[in-house]
């Protein structure tokens, strides 16, 4: 009986249709979330895990005196490979603390995040003409000056810059500019300057360029070799700058901020519009220490990074700790050695590799300095700008 | 309540079973109907509602009533085509590659079914992600890119960064999706049909077309579906293999979520997306039903 039930059931169920009407209303929903999975697990390919476990190296060295109990725990929001790796260990030991490293992509994904409600980080580590946007949606508090005594050593020309006036939020990080990477050994021309780039990637080098992936840095071309200023929003002059990326566009290779010096490394690409930071690990390779790094003449992007706590620091006083002990010349010595970024710290700079400081590119001398322009954050947020370069990627293809 | 029944004893079983049945479904399926709700439907809603905002000053959403985000999605279609063009040809590449493999292991393969099916398993062990870079070096100049270029003497010639790239990209990563459902309903078909078809007559090809292909229909229908859908919403791999130069819809929902911080307009396009796949699937489905004498569709 039960048997024979159970078979009726099989035989059913292995009958059972779904009905056309009912089919369509399931895959419409799986598709709607699928097409919503895909957009957003695509997302997070770039928050890496924790890097800054703690094996405590032991360092049997001097403890700094602490103010106030200092936690067992920092998190840290940063730029991938941006901290040197024995700094870490070297905090990590002298504090009895663990370092959690997060890292972003890029700024916006940082606001992002913040504006999504992440919270839990004590340090961030953003680019600082994003400072009024984190100061006025709240995620960033007041540095208390008196727990961070080597501010004193930072150099003033950095510091007052237009997005902190009176410094209250921020403790510099790394300063650099956006420029020319270019392989000596193929491309013996002239190089100079944006111009000079824009005519040889449209024409011997077609095909061989490479620009990083961000709005703020590529459109500093055009409109510096049009002589305006990098934070452009007079649609007339916009125009003009977009005439120009799109002659560029069918010549570009690339639209990469992540491995753009592979393509540099196996001459895939021989120009690039980008940053300093491949160009010591290029050099010191010698099949392609031919690198050079140029700051074109009409002028190019000041770019400053900064320290910021945000405003929920679960642990405030090893934050402070970290702010003020990053500074530390010998440690700020490791800092500059480690990443190739040039230091606002004055007593640092003392003590840095001799070879590093004479480099022009990434310490640039006074008249090139005076050339920087900073971005303007009204400007990045400015819809025709945003439009351009969505219409300069469209086609690329 | 129930009053009590007057005549047999099977009468009152039957009026206090839907009751207490009822309730015990309803509490079956509230895991997974909380589920949908939480993680479909309200954040289906949330899209919906955001699409008609506007961007909020620093970026964001901020409360309005406008389609001016949907006249910006018309107004600017191509990604939508791309995406589109670059979905249809991967899923028919998918299949056309994935169905001979699929009919390999499901009638020829006899004792070593199980160990082919494991190593199709086994790359969705490595992530994704890893498996895209990896490609990097494969159909790089170095690769298969070298190789053609050397073969037919065009130093020009590249396969990373334009869309063929990106096609063998997405092609390989959906290959299983597409293999699997195709695999089930193979394996499920009766044999005996394809020699009846023989003892008919009819030659091998005509079996296949009149036959084999009606009967697998279903799992073509979903390996086809399962493979398309995420094809629409890629952006690694055009990312990665395009070289960023191929802008997908995917691409877009990026640049105006993470750099543009323009909720609305990404909502908005989000929302074009699952309109035009919606479109696509329903219009699939009705082309391949047509003719036929049951207007089911059976899956699987």
């Amino acid at each position: 009986m039960a048997e024979r039930d159970l078979n009726d059931l099989l035989a059913r169920s292995m009958r059972a249709r779904v009905n056309r009407r009912s089919f369509l209303a399931a895959a419409g929903l799986m598709g709607g979330s699928a097409a919503l999975a895909a957009c957003t697990s695509g997302g997070t390919t770039t928050s890496a895990g924790p890097t800054g476990a703690a094996t405590a190296a032991p360092t049997g060295g001097a403890s700094a005196p602490p103010a106030g109990d200092i936690e067992s725990d920092l998190f840290i929001y940063n730029w991938s490979d941006y901290i040197a790796p024995e700094n870490i260990e070297a905090f990590e030991a002298l504090h009895n603390t663990t370092i959690t490293y997060d890292t972003f992509a890029n700024n916006e994904e940082l606001l992002a995040k913040l504006q999504g409600g992440a919270s839990g980080y004590d340090l961030a580590c953003p680019t600082a003409e994003f400072l009024p946007q984190m100061i006025e949606g709240g995620f960033i508090e007041k540095l208390d000056q008196s727990r961070i005594p080597n501010m004193s050593l930072m150099d003033p020309s950095i510091l007052n810059q237009k997005w902190d006036p009176n410094n209250e939020y921020h403790v510099p990080k790394d300063f650099g500019t956006t420029g020319i990477l270019v392989r000596k050994k193929i491309v013996t021309e002239p190089l100079t300057s944006w111009r000079e780039f824009f005519d040889l990637a449209t024409g011997k080098y077609s095909g061989k360029v490479v620009l990083v992936d961000s709005l703020g840095d590529v459109l500093v071309m055009p409109l510096k070799m049009l002589g305006y200023s990098l934070n452009e929003t007079d649609p007339a002059r916009l125009a003009e700058a977009r005439d120009i990326l799109l002659q560029l566009a069918p010549h570009v290779l690339a639209l990469d901020s992540d491995t753009y010096q592979d393509k540099l490394a196996t001459e895939e690409a021989v120009l690039c519009l980008g940053w300093t930071g491949p160009l010591l690990e290029l050099r010191d390779n010698p099949d392609t220490a031919d690198t050079e790094y140029i700051v074109p003449s009409e002028g190019t992007l000041f770019w400053l990074d900064v320290w910021v706590k945000l405003a929920d620091a679960p642990h405030p006083n090893a934050s402070y700790e970290w702010l003020n002990w990053i500074h530390e010349p010998d440690i700020q010595k490791a800092e500059t050695e480690y990443n190739g970024y040039a230091t606002p710290n004055t007593a640092a700079k003392e003590i840095v590799d001799p070879e590093l400081l004479a480099d022009p590119a990434i310490f640039p001398p006074e008249d090139v300095m005076a050339k920087l322009e900073g971005a303007d954050p009204a400007a990045t947020d400015n819809e025709d700008r945003i439009d351009l370069w969505a219409e300069f990627k469209s086609s690329l293809g | 309540m129930t009053a009590p029944a007057a005549t047999a004893g099977t009468a009152t079983r039957n009026e206090g079973r839907p009751w207490k049945a009822t309730a015990v479904t309803g509490l079956l399926l509230l895991p997974a109907a909380l589920w949908y709700f939480l993680l479909l439907v309200a954040p289906l809603f949330i899209v919906v509602v955001f699409s008609f905002g506007e961007k909020a000053r620093n970026g964001g959403y901020a409360p309005a009533f406008s389609f001016e985000n949907y006249g910006e999605v018309l107004e600017r279609a191509e990604p939508f085509f791309a995406s589109l063009r670059l979905a249809s040809a991967g899923t028919l590449l998918t299949l056309l590659v994935g169905l001979p493999l699929a009919y390999f292991i499901a009638t020829r393969a006899g004792r070593h079914k199980g160990v082919l099916v494991l190593l199709l398993v086994v790359p969705f062990w490595t992530s994704f992600l890893i498996r895209a870079y990896s490609w990097l070096i494969t159909l790089g100049p170095r690769g298969a890119a070298g190789f053609f270029q050397d073969t037919f003497g065009d130093p020009a010639f590249r396969i990373l960064g334009t869309e063929l790239g990106v096609l063998i990209g997405m092609t390989y990563g959906y290959l299983p999706l597409m293999i699997f459902p195709l695999y089930v309903t193979l394996e499920r078909m009766d044999r005996t049909l394809i020699e009846a078809s023989k003892d008919l007559g009819a030659g091998r090809f005509a079996t296949f077309r009149q036959i084999t292909l009606p009967i697998i229909l279903p799992g073509v229908i979903t390996g086809s579906i399962l493979v398309f859908i995420p094809m629409m919403g890629e952006y690694v791999i055009p990312a990665i293999l395009g070289y960023g130069r191929t802008f997908l819809i995917g691409n877009a929902l990026v640049l105006d979520f993470l750099e543009a911080r323009n909720w609305p307009a990404g909502s908005a396009k989000a929302v074009g997306l699952i309109a035009l796949m919606l479109v696509t699937i329903t219009f699939y489905l009705w082309f391949l039903n047509r003719g036929r004498q049951t207007r089911d569709v059976s899956v699987l």
